[in-house]
């Protein structure tokens, strides 16, 4: 096995079976924390990701399959593919990855985490990947949250591409005005982040 | 240059002169918190109070007269309105007796700069925690000279969330040491820990453990709301290191005066091989001294505001700040 990438979150380090690439996401221990909430964690999130990917791949939403789980490691099949940060940013990737998150808040995952760093461009499909802070919830204002997390993570001509796409989500109306309404809430009102 | 500059958007009145980025003077005098909080016109009442004997105190101590002085500047925001208006009048006053210069200083921006400083660091990533505030940023690179927000709270600030715990327990002021003290007791029971990428929220935390009061033991609730605040913390700013890639961290605010918290974010950094740096504690409490330090980098290049232009802003935001 050897060390493919490192999260905040976790080491990811892959290896190939049987001619089969897989990645192992291991959660290790965060010294910053105390041992009790730490293992609390990284348990409780490595159960709960592991089943929002299973839950994803049943409904056939790209995303990465998951091929075993232990107390804290995930093992699944690898994606060949460029981020989306590193990659050029296209209207139809947009637009794909709004109708993907679309298609996760249709099943009612939440991403929690849904930035171009997440996302991930392999020939013509779009991938979400690191479902490490996921959720399953009907919550309106969870899902509205995504939106906001992605708003603020590319250029507001960028973002009407991705509404295009995401614009297929059921409840997508719905969504989209409670994004509104979170951002009305004073704090978020001038809030812009492009990274340069 | 020596420039004055006056600090006063929320219980501290503070005056410190600063003398081409060398530091003369820092005073200070406090408004009492008791177990009321901040009464706004009470604060500013107090402020009003105390202008003369804290500015008299700076020029004491820096050793100089004020016709000395070459420019002046004030906290325009983000800060409670009564209390800025305060310091905005005292910083107008002197502008207009001794024709001096003046300009205009974002707190949070003062915070970061002070703390740059004294860690020695040009482009750290830098997490800004207060009693209002709480926000993790990175200079911009495109020379707008800018912070960018990377991740901030959704709710309060963490130093707010802290000062209202204790004082639904009716702890002693001020709020964060005691409960810091009182934690060292303690040991862990469970609480809400909400993280989003390199966004938090505190308000969760903040209601199950203030409904755990008088349930569970003080010791134990202390200990359990300081170690999940400060882990959340400490999660999205590991999370906003490895995304920018920094090789410099640094803390500022008034929580940043909390050894645990920056032992944890020291491990962190130590962690990604980042060097790690904060202001000794006076500086990262509100002072004038930052006040003026930031002042005084903008006058000396010449960035100097209309004294009709000389406003304040309760709600500044620290992306909305130039930095010179």
């Amino acid at each position: 096995m050897q060390l493919f990438s490192e999260g905040a979150e976790a080491k990811i380090y892959s290896h190939q079976i049987l001619g089969k690439k897989l990645l192992f996401k291991v959660r290790e221990p965060k010294s910053y924390r105390i041992q009790n909430l730490d293992q609390k964690i990284r348990k409780s999130r490595t159960k709960r990701e592991a089943k929002i990917m299973v839950k994803a791949t049943a409904a056939g939403i790209m995303v990465p399959k998951l091929v075993a789980v232990s107390k804290f490691t995930i093992c699944m099949e690898m994606i060949n593919g460029k981020l989306m940060k590193d990659a050029k940013i296209t209207a139809r990737t947009l637009s794909k990855s709004g109708s993907l998150l679309a298609k996760l808040h249709n099943i009612n995952i939440v991403h929690g985490d849904f930035t171009p760093a997440n996302i991930m461009l392999c020939g013509n499909d779009v991938f979400a990947i690191d479902f490490g802070l996921s959720e399953v919830t009907i919550s309106l204002e969870e899902k509205a949250m995504d939106l906001l997390l992605m708003k603020r993570a590319i250029s507001s001509a960028q973002f009407s591409k991705f509404l295009s796409g995401y614009a297929s989500e059921a409840k997508a109306r719905l969504t989209l005005l409670k994004l509104k309404e979170i951002e009305k809430r004073g704090r978020y009102k001038i809030r812009t982040l492009t990274t340069s | 240059m020596i420039v004055i500059g006056i600090e006063s958007s929320a219980h501290t009145f503070g005056v410190g002169i600063v003398d081409n980025g060398v530091i003369l003077a820092n005073e200070k005098s406090m408004y009492n918190i008791t177990t009321k909080g901040m009464i706004p016109g009470d604060v500013a009442n107090y402020h009003m109070d105390h202008v003369n004997e804290v500015i008299s105190k700076a020029l004491l101590s820096a050793n100089i007269s004020i016709d000395e002085l070459e420019g002046v500047c004030y906290t325009k925001g983000p800060g409670i309105g009564p209390c800025l208006q305060v310091g905005q009048l005292a910083a107008k006053t002197i502008a207009k007796e001794l024709g001096l210069k003046i300009t205009t200083v974002n707190h949070s921006i003062a915070h970061i700069e002070i703390a740059k400083h004294f860690a020695k660091q040009k482009d750290p990533l830098v997490l800004y925690v207060s009693g209002g505030n709480s926000q993790i940023l990175k200079m911009r690179k495109n020379k707008t000279n800018k912070y960018y927000v990377l991740g901030e709270t959704f709710d309060i600030g963490v130093g707010n969330m802290l000062d209202n715990f204790a004082r639904s327990a009716k702890l002693n002021p001020a709020w964060g040491s005691t409960v810091a003290k009182i934690a060292n007791e303690g040991k862990y029971i469970e609480l809400p820990y909400t993280v989003k990428g390199m966004d938090f929220a505190f308000t969760g935390l903040l209601t199950k453990a203030t409904s755990l009061i008088g349930k569970e033991k003080i010791q134990d609730l202390c200990f359990s709301i300081q170690e999940n605040a400060f882990s959340m913390i400490c999660e999205a700013t590991e999370r906003a290191l490895l995304m920018t890639n920094s090789s410099e961290l640094c803390v500022c605010g008034g929580v940043a005066q909390s050894s645990m918290l920056k032992d944890m974010l020291g491990s962190v950094a130590k962690e990604h091989k980042a060097k790690f740096g904060y202001a000794p504690d006076q500086y990262n409490a509100d002072n004038g001294a930052m006040i003026a330090f930031v002042g005084e980098r903008e006058l000396s290049k010449g960035h100097d505001t209309k004294l009709s232009k000389c406003t304040i802003d309760q709600k500044f935001r620290t992306d909305l700040a130039v930095v010179y």
